[in-house]
C-alpha cells in the first residue's frame, strides 16, 4: 500500500472525500436508476414533464370508483359542460359507426382501441352498439327532449339518456376517465380485435380522482416479446459460448508458443502481434466483409466466432505477460521429467494460470455480448439477429417512442453483465489491474 | 534435428495465430491498400485507378466535415476523460470507508451493452421528457437564484425572494474565510490545529462556490444567448456550436456525445488506480520528510508513477476514437446537419451503403495514417514526462 495511505486523512479532508465520491456515485447511477424507473412507468408517464421530483422516478397513477368498484384510471380529456348547455352520458338505439361521431367511445371502443383519437377509428370504422355509452357533449350534440344524438354526417339516432352532465356544484373540473389495464402498456395492440372484454369508463370531478404510483411489471414480459427476446438470447449465447471457448484456447496456446517456446523470428512474431493491436477495426472491415462474402459466411454466425478460434493479439499479449510471471523451475522441472509440451501446458501452465484465463474468457464474453458492429454488418436476417441488433431494430422501427418497452427490454439486456460481474468480482477486478499494469 | 523439431513445435503452438496474422489481418490490411487504388464497383473486379480514389478525397467536403467532427470529439472527449479518471482514481485511492462499493458503482456503467448505453442516453438526452433536461431545469433554478442576485435586483424582485441562502453564503464565506485563516485567531483556538484548518478549509469551500455563483453571473450578462440555451438544450437535435463566439467547435450533439462518454470513464479510473497503488510508499514518505504538500506530491510523484498509463491510455484512446459508430449510428444516425458523423460512419456509409468499396478503403488508410501519425506524435510529446520506473 502507498505511503500516503499509511496514517489517515484529517476527519473534514475524508468527509469531503465521502461527499464527492457519494455524489459522483449518485450521478453515476442515475442514468441507470432511470432506466430502472422508465421500465416500470406506463406509456404516458413517460410522455409528460414530471410535476415533482418522486414523478421522475415514480410515474404517477389514478384510481376512480366507478359503479361502486375501483378502477385503476386514465385521465383523458377535460369536460366543461356549462349550466345552459349541459352534456349527457347516452346509450344509442341504433349501432353506428365510431367514426361517424367527432369523439368516440363506447365501452368496447376503449378496449380495443387504446390510442383512442378519431383517425384511428374512422380508419378502423368502429361499430357502436346499442349497449354501450356514449358521451354527448359540444360536439357530439344530443337533444334531449327528442332523444336524438346528431353524428358528425348530420345523421340523427335515437339514444336513452344514462345521465345528465351539469358543472360540479364544487366548482371542480370534470375530467374523463377511462380503465386502465397492464395491457395497455403493450403499443402494439391498437386495432386488435380479439378482446372480449369491456372496458369501464366515467366522468367524475377532480376530488374524486385518487393519486397513486403506477409500477407495471407487465412492461418486461410484453417488451421481451416485442424484442424477440428468447430467440436473440440463443443467438447471443451461441456466438459467446463459441467465441469464448475459441479465445481461451487460442490465446492460451499461442501465448504459450510466445512465452516458454524457442523459434525462429519468435520475437519479431510478437513485436507483429503487439502492433496489430494498433490497427482499428475499420481498416480491415471492408477487405475481411468481401473475403467472408467470398466464403459465403455473410448471414451466417461464422463471421462472429471463427476467428476468435485462431487468437486474439490483446489477448495473447495478456497471457504471455502473465506466463512469463509463472516460475520457470516448474517448467524445467516438468520437461526433466519427460513431459511433452501440451502436457505442461495442461498440469502445469493452466493450472497456475487460472485467474488469467478466467480473465480472457469474461472479457471475450463481455466484448461479444456487448458488440454491435459485427452483428449489423454480418447478419441480415431477424432471426439471426443478436440481442444488441434486436433491441435496435425495436428502437428504429418505433422511431424510439415507447421507451417504458426500450427500457424495460434494456435493463435485462445489461442484467447479466452486471450479476455475471459481482460473481466473478475478484477475477474481474485483478484482470482489470492486469490490464493496466502493461502500460 | 532435435533444433528443427524444437522450431516445428514451437510454430504449431502459434499456428493458429499465424493463420490469423496472415488471412485476417495481413490480407485485410494489404487488400485495403490495393483496393484505396482502384475503383470497386459491386460484383465486379477492382480495376486499378491510380491516385484517383485519394484525389477525391483531397477536395470532398464530407470527408473534411467528418474528420473534424472526429479531432474535434477527440480534442475534447479524451483530455476530459482523461483527467476526470485520474481524478477519480485519486479520489478512489483515498482511504475512507466504503471504498470498494464507490469503486463498484463506477465501474458498472463499462457493463452496459453499447446499444444499451446509446438507448438509455438517447432517452436522457431527450429535449421533453429527458432526465438530463428535468435535472438542469432544476439545477439552473437554483444556480439562477443566485445569479439573480448579480445581475438583475429587478429579477429578484419580480420572484419576490431577495434572500437566496446560497447568495447569502457568498458574504459569509469571505468574513468566515478572513476570521478563521487571519492572524487574529486566538491562541486557544491555534492550539487545536485541527478545528483551524476545518474553519479554514470550509471558508475555501465556500469561496469556491460564491465564485462560481459569480462566473454564471457573468457568463449570464455576458453571453445570455449560450446561457440561456443551456437551460434546456435540444442535445442530439442541436446542430448549433457551443460556445457560440468559437468559429468552429463542437455542436451541442457533439458536446451531448462526449458528456456520454465520460460515463463510462470508471473503467479508465480503476486502471490507473491499480497502478497508483503500485507507487511505492517511501517515495511519499521522503516527499514528507522533505516538507512537500499534498499538490507538489501529486505533480512530482503520483503523475509522473503513472505516467506510462497515462500514455497507454491516451493513445488507446486515439484508437478508440477513430472508431466511434455504435452510439453516433444509433442515437443520431451522423445527424443533426451531419454534425455527428463520424469518420468510422463515413466509411461505413461509403462500403455498405453506397458501395464505393474504393474510396472507402482509401478513407480507411488515410484514417490509419492519421492514427500512427497521432500516436507517434503522442510518444514523441511525452517522451521526456513519461517515467518508466526501472528502465
Amino acid at each position: 500500500m502507498a505511503g500516503e495511505n499509511e496514517k489517515k486523512a484529517a476527519w473534514y479532508l475524508r468527509v469531503c472525500v465521502h461527499a464527492i465520491l457519494a455524489t459522483g456515485a449518485l450521478f453515476f447511477l442515475l442514468p441507470l436508476l432511470w432506466m430502472m424507473a422508465t421500465s416500470l412507468k406506463p406509456l404516458e408517464e413517460t410522455m409528460k414533464y414530471p410535476e415533482n421530483a418522486a414523478e421522475v422516478f415514480f410515474g404517477a397513477g389514478h384510481r376512480v370508483v366507478i359503479g361502486g368498484q375501483k378502477y385503476e384510471v386514465v385521465l383523458e380529456r377535460e369536460i366543461k359542460p356549462t349550466p345552459a348547455q349541459p352534456f349527457f352520458i347516452v346509450r344509442p338505439k341504433e349501432p353506428f359507426a365510431a367514426g361517424e361521431l367527432w369523439l368516440a367511445f363506447g365501452a368496447d371502443t376503449w378496449r380495443k382501441f387504446q390510442i383512442f383519437n378519431q383517425q384511428e377509428l374512422t380508419q378502423m370504422n368502429a361499430e357502436i352498439t346499442p349497449e354501450m355509452n356514449v358521451l354527448a357533449d359540444e360536439t357530439n350534440r344530443f337533444d334531449p327532449a327528442a332523444g336524438l344524438l346528431t353524428l358528425r354526417s348530420g345523421r340523427k339516432v335515437p339514444a336513452t339518456v344514462v345521465r345528465e352532465l351539469k358543472p360540479d356544484p364544487q366548482g371542480d373540473l370534470l375530467r374523463l376517465v377511462r380503465e386502465w389495464r397492464p395491457e395497455d402498456t403493450d403499443t402494439k395492440d391498437v386495432g386488435a380485435t380479439d378482446h372480449e372484454a369491456t372496458r369501464a369508463w366515467d366522468v367524475v370531478p377532480e376530488r374524486d380522482i385518487e393519486k397513486t404510483i403506477r409500477m407495471i411489471p407487465e412492461n418486461y414480459p410484453v417488451a421481451l416479446t416485442r424484442v424477440g427476446f428468447v430467440r436473440s438470447l440463443i443467438n447471443t449465447l451461441f456466438v459467446c459460448v463459441m467465441c469464448v471457448a475459441g479465445s481461451v484456447v487460442s490465446s492460451v496456446l499461442v501465448a504459450y508458443g510466445f512465452a516458454f517456446l524457442e523459434f525462429r523470428a519468435r520475437n519479431l512474431l510478437f513485436g507483429l502481434t503487439v502492433a496489430t493491436m494498433m490497427i482499428p477495426f475499420a481498416i480491415t472491415m471492408i477487405p475481411v466483409y468481401l473475403l467472408y462474402r467470398e466464403l459465403g459466411w455473410i448471414g451466417t454466425f461464422k463471421p462472429l466466432w471463427v476467428t476468435s478460434w485462431f487468437g486474439s493479439a490483446f489477448f495473447i499479449f495478456l497471457l504471455r505477460q502473465f506466463f512469463l510471471g509463472l516460475p520457470k523451475d516448474l517448467l524445467d522441472a516438468a520437461r526433466i521429467d519427460g513431459c511433452t509440451e501440451l502436457e505442461i501446458l495442461w498440469h502445469v501452465v493452466v493450472p497456475l494460470a487460472r485467474p488469467a484465463i478466467a480473465m480472457v474468457a469474461l472479457f471475450t464474453f463481455l466484448g461479444t455480448w456487448k458488440d454491435f458492429m459485427g452483428p449489423l454488418i454480418y447478419l441480415n436476417h431477424p432471426s439471426q439477429f443478436t440481442l444488441s441488433l434486436s433491441l435496435q431494430a425495436f428502437a428504429s422501427e418505433h422511431g424510439g417512442t415507447p421507451w417504458h418497452l426500450l427500457m424495460a427490454a434494456s435493463t435485462v439486456f445489461s442484467l447479466p453483465l452486471v450479476i455475471l460481474f459481482f460473481a466473478t468480482m475478484k477475477t474481474f477486478i485483478k484482470g482489470i489491474a492486469m490490464t493496466g499494469i502493461k502500460g | 534435428m532435435a533444433n528443427l523439431r524444437r522450431h516445428l513445435s514451437g510454430y504449431s503452438f502459434i499456428a493458429p495465430w499465424l493463420v490469423a496474422l496472415v488471412l485476417f489481418i495481413g490480407f485485410p490490411f494489404l487488400a485495403g491498400l490495393y483496393f484505396s487504388f482502384c475503383d470497386y464497383p459491386p460484383l465486379k473486379t477492382p480495376v486499378f485507378i491510380g491516385l484517383d480514389n485519394y484525389a477525391e478525397l483531397v477536395g470532398d467536403v464530407k470527408f473534411h466535415h467528418s474528420m473534424g467532427v472526429t479531432l474535434l470529439y477527440a480534442s475534447a472527449a479524451i483530455p476530459l476523460g482523461v483527467l476526470l479518471a485520474i481524478t477519480l482514481a485519486m479520489l478512489l485511492n483515498a482511504r475512507v470507508r466504503g471504498q470498494s462499493l464507490y469503486r463498484v458503482i463506477f465501474y458498472i456503467p463499462h457493463l452496459v451493452p453499447t446499444v444499451v448505453v446509446a438507448l438509455l442516453w438517447m432517452w436522457i438526452f431527450n429535449p421533453e421528457y429527458g432526465l438530463l433536461n428535468i435535472v438542469l431545469a432544476r439545477l439552473f433554478q437554483a444556480a439562477d437564484g443566485w445569479t439573480g442576485i448579480f445581475v438583475s435586483l429587478a429579477a429578484a424582485a419580480e420572484r419576490q425572494n431577495f434572500f437566496e441562502w446560497p447568495a447569502a453564503l457568498l458574504v459569509i464565506a469571505p468574513v468566515l474565510a478572513a476570521i478563521s485563516i487571519g492572524p487574529w485567531v486566538p491562541a486557544g483556538l491555534r492550539a487545536r490545529p485541527s478545528l483551524h484548518r476545518f474553519m479554514a478549509f470550509a471558508a475555501i469551500v465556500l469561496v469556491v462556490a460564491g465564485s462560481l455563483a459569480l462566473v454564471n453571473a457573468a457568463l449570464t450578462y455576458a453571453d445570455p444567448f449560450d446561457m440561456r440555451k443551456l437551460h434546456a438544450p435540444g442535445w442530439l437535435t442541436d446542430a448549433d456550436t457551443v460556445p457560440s463566439f468559437l468559429p468552429y467547435g463542437p455542436s451541442m450533439a457533439l458536446w451531448a456525445l462526449i458528456l456520454m462518454s465520460l460515463w463510462s470513464v470508471g473503467q479508465m479510473a480503476i486502471i490507473y488506480l491499480a497502478k497508483l497503488q503500485d507507487v511505492p510508499g517511501e517515495l511519499y514518505e521522503a516527499a514528507d520528510i522533505d516538507g512537500a504538500n499534498w499538490a507538489q506530491k501529486t505533480w512530482h510523484i503520483t503523475i509522473p508513477m503513472i505516467s506510462p498509463v497515462i500514455l497507454f491510455n491516451v493513445v488507446m484512446a486515439i484508437i478508440g476514437t477513430f472508431q466511434v459508430f455504435a452510439e453516433p449510428y444509433i442515437m443520431t444516425a451522423g445527424g443533426p446537419e451531419d454534425k455527428t458523423r463520424f469518420v468510422a460512419m463515413f466509411v461505413y456509409d461509403n462500403a455498405f451503403l453506397y458501395q464505393r468499396v474504393g474510396y472507402a478503403s482509401a478513407v480507411a488508410w488515410v484514417l490509419f495514417i492519421m492514427i500512427v501519425v497521432l500516436t507517434l506524435l503522442a510518444f514523441r510529446l511525452s517522451q521526456k514526462r513519461v517515467y518508466y520506473a526501472g528502465r
